[in-house]
């Protein structure tokens, strides 16, 4: 637990130093002061498809050596997968009404993409509750972690293939489209949320561990069960 | 004690049931007197459950005349004395998601019963320590366990159990010979139905049911 | 025990599982927000005709899906839950209000997430005046399909394909609800006149009410 704290402590003031960066970095010449958005919205959808290709890798680890662990990165991945997608799509619909006009293009693959990538994990989320037995949860989580990451590449290559309002991408093999003024905010936005992620993801693990290590031993000392008091049946 | 001057707990005359064109009771006869502990053997879908459910008076008969605690089976005043009959039945009536505490504790604000007396209860029948436990991790023994805690605090007059004691341990088959003896001695009665004519071991009278007939063991 | 008080009851242990199941935030909502995803895909990229349609796409996944809502709390009644509420003195009009209840709460919430998802996606106008009638409006369709569908519910009861039973009833006969509420909304966003529209909503959650209370014994001793 102890670790944890040290992550999301590290993780909150670098979130701080990423805010105060991004509000004094200089504004945009053509969206104004609403660029700003930029920081964290491509951050949490870095975040958000990273996320759901570490779920893949785990899930797909679950399927080859079905240790229980694989199973906790996967499903904690993706809750922080979920996380970040929704405040990229919330924070990328604000951005857009006040710059486009409207806060959703339908003719813009990466939003329909990306909107449907976040359904399908809310799916995922879904059939883990939906399923009480670890054994069965883990199998059938790991065949649909595993399936549903194709998306990923589909959602981050998908504003090279066609030409629409959405911006393409920031980083680029030959350079980024970056001004190097607002460079240092975005790499520590990227830092911050790196450092969110894997608090998130560590704590989620932590929890499921305890809730586990609950459930065994209540299987199996029974210590909250005593023997009935029969003398008292009659004064109760 | 002349129990012929004594008026009958559940008195059922030449009393029928047909659902589906199936007869799941017929002609069946019955007095129970206060103080009776009356068990009832029979094989599966022999009418045992039906049989419980009729007394209960959550089922209406298609022929002949019963009573119960005074109340004329099918007509408005049986609803008027459900509260005073206690059911164990064959499946838990219990909300999976709730915990074990907050199972009795809605039992009791539904029915205007003392809640404070749920945790006294449930010490008694030995879940004080996993009150706070939902009852889909409850293992169904425990399950059994609260639903004898629930008529310990509905103290009813007429209690009824349908396979109460089938996966039992020891000390949770004890509880029900408990209650079965409270309730005897405070004037009530109670009808134990099962499969296993071992469990019908400390009953005043068995009898025993087959395709919905009732006959003396 | 007073029916309001057992109905009180009922509604709070149903929104307590809700709570710890969490099927209607887990599931449904999410489905019907997936939902909206299809007419354009589907139509093809059409802002305009998206606004249009955007208030007639909300009442109609709100009657589709929160029938589904509404109608999944009857369905997790078992036999034997019925029983002890009848031997525990339950007033089955006390449970029909109950159901009633926290049906309502769980739709109203599940509109509202509806309405805000079409505000954004579909681009519908929305004015800051007509909020709280639309509100209103949104809380009336939901407590009367909430009312209708707990009815409808316990029609079908113990009754084979009862999922699909009691939506066949629900649907046609939520037509007032969804005209009322549909056409409350759209009077209020040109500004015109809704009183009538809005009292054949009202009016309809009132017939739904008494009716509900009336037949809830006499459906309780046919399970007899």
């Amino acid at each position: 637990m102890t670790r944890v704290r040290i992550w999301f402590a590290l993780a909150g003031l670098a979130l701080l130093v990423g805010l105060w960066m991004a509000l004094t970095a200089p504004a945009d010449a053509l969206q104004g002061v609403w660029f700003r958005l930029f920081y964290v919205h491509v951050s949490s959808m870095w975040f958000g498809m990273l996320a759901f290709l570490v779920t893949a890798f785990a899930s797909i680890a679950w399927l080859v050596r079905k240790t229980p662990k694989w199973d906790r990165l996967a499903s904690a991945s993706v809750e922080s997968g979920v996380l970040f997608t929704g405040i990229g799509l919330v924070v990328g619909m604000i951005w857009g009404k006040a710059v486009w006009g409207v806060a959703w293009d339908w003719e813009d693959p990466r939003l329909a993409s990306t909107a449907v990538m976040f359904f399908v994990y809310l799916g995922y989320l879904a059939l883990r509750g939906a399923v009480s037995d670890p054994q069965a949860k883990a199998r059938r989580s790991a065949v649909l972690g595993a399936i549903a990451a194709v998306q990923v590449p589909l959602v981050y290559f998908s504003v090279n293939l066609f030409r629409t309002l959405h911006q393409t991408q920031t980083v680029r093999p030959d350079g980024m489209t970056m001004s190097p003024e607002m460079r240092p905010a975005f790499f520590v936005n990227l830092l911050a949320f790196t450092l969110l992620y894997v608090a998130l993801v560590q704590a989620r693990i932590f929890v499921a561990r305890a809730e586990e290590a609950r459930g065994t031993t209540e299987l199996a000392a029974g210590d909250a069960v005593v023997p009935p008091r029969l003398d008292e049946v009659h004064d109760v | 004690m002349r129990l012929a001057a004594v008026q009958p707990l559940v008195a059922l005359a030449r009393v029928g049931v047909t659902r589906d064109g199936n007869a799941l009771l017929d002609d069946v006869v019955l007095d129970i007197a206060p103080g009776e502990v009356v068990g009832v053997s029979g094989p599966n879908g022999s009418g045992k459950t039906t049989l419980l459910r009729l007394i209960a008076t959550l089922i209406r008969p298609d022929r002949g005349t019963g009573h119960v605690l005074g109340a004329r089976l099918a007509t408005p005043g049986a609803f008027g004395v459900r509260h005073r009959i206690g059911l164990v039945g064959h499946e838990p009536a219990l909300v999976p998601e709730l915990t074990i505490f907050e199972n009795l504790d809605h039992i009791a604000r539904l029915g205007g019963l003392d809640r404070d007396r749920v945790m006294p209860v449930l010490e008694i029948v030995g879940l004080a320590g996993a009150a706070r436990r939902r009852i889909r991790a409850a293992s169904r023994g425990m399950q059994r366990r609260v639903e004898i805690a629930h008529m310990l605090l509905r103290n009813p007059d007429l209690l009824l159990l349908d396979e109460a004691a089938s996966g039992l341990d020891a000390d949770a088959a004890g509880l029900i010979e408990a209650i079965t003896t409270r309730v005897t001695a405070n004037g009530g009665a109670v009808v134990t139905v099962s499969h296993d004519p071992s469990h019908l071991q400390g009953c005043t009278r068995v009898l025993s049911i087959s395709a919905g007939r009732l006959v003396s063991a | 025990m007073s029916t309001m008080r057992q109905a009180r009851e009922v509604a709070r242990i149903d929104l307590v599982v809700e709570g710890r199941v969490g099927e209607t935030i887990r599931v449904i909502v999410p489905f019907a927000v997936a939902a909206l995803l299809v007419l354009p895909l589907a139509q093809g990229p059409n802002l305009a005709l998206l606004r249009q349609v955007g208030p007639a796409v909300f009442w109609t996944l709100g009657l589709l899906f929160g029938m589904q809502i509404a109608l999944r709390q009857s369905a997790n009644d078992t036999d034997a839950r019925r029983d002890l509420y009848a031997l525990a003195g339950v007033d089955p009009a006390a449970r029909f209000l109950g159901r009633t209840a926290s049906g309502t709460v769980l739709l109203t919430v599940f509109l509202a997430v509806l309405f805000v998802a079409i505000l954004a996606l579909y681009d519908t106008p929305l004015t800051g005046a007509a909020v709280p009638a639309l509100a209103m409006s949104v809380v009336l369709f939901a407590y009367g399909l909430a009312a209708l569908a707990t009815l409808a519910g316990e029609v079908s009861s113990g009754l084979r394909n009862r999922g699909a039973l009691a939506s066949l009833i629900v649907a046609p006969l939520s037509l007032p609800l969804v005209m009322g509420a549909a056409q409350t909304a759209a009077g209020i966003g040109r500004d015109a006149g809704i009183l009538s529209w809005s009292l054949l909503l009202l009016a309809t959650d009132i017939a739904l009410t008494v009716v509900g209370v009336a037949v809830a014994g006499p459906l309780e001793e046919a399970r007899t």
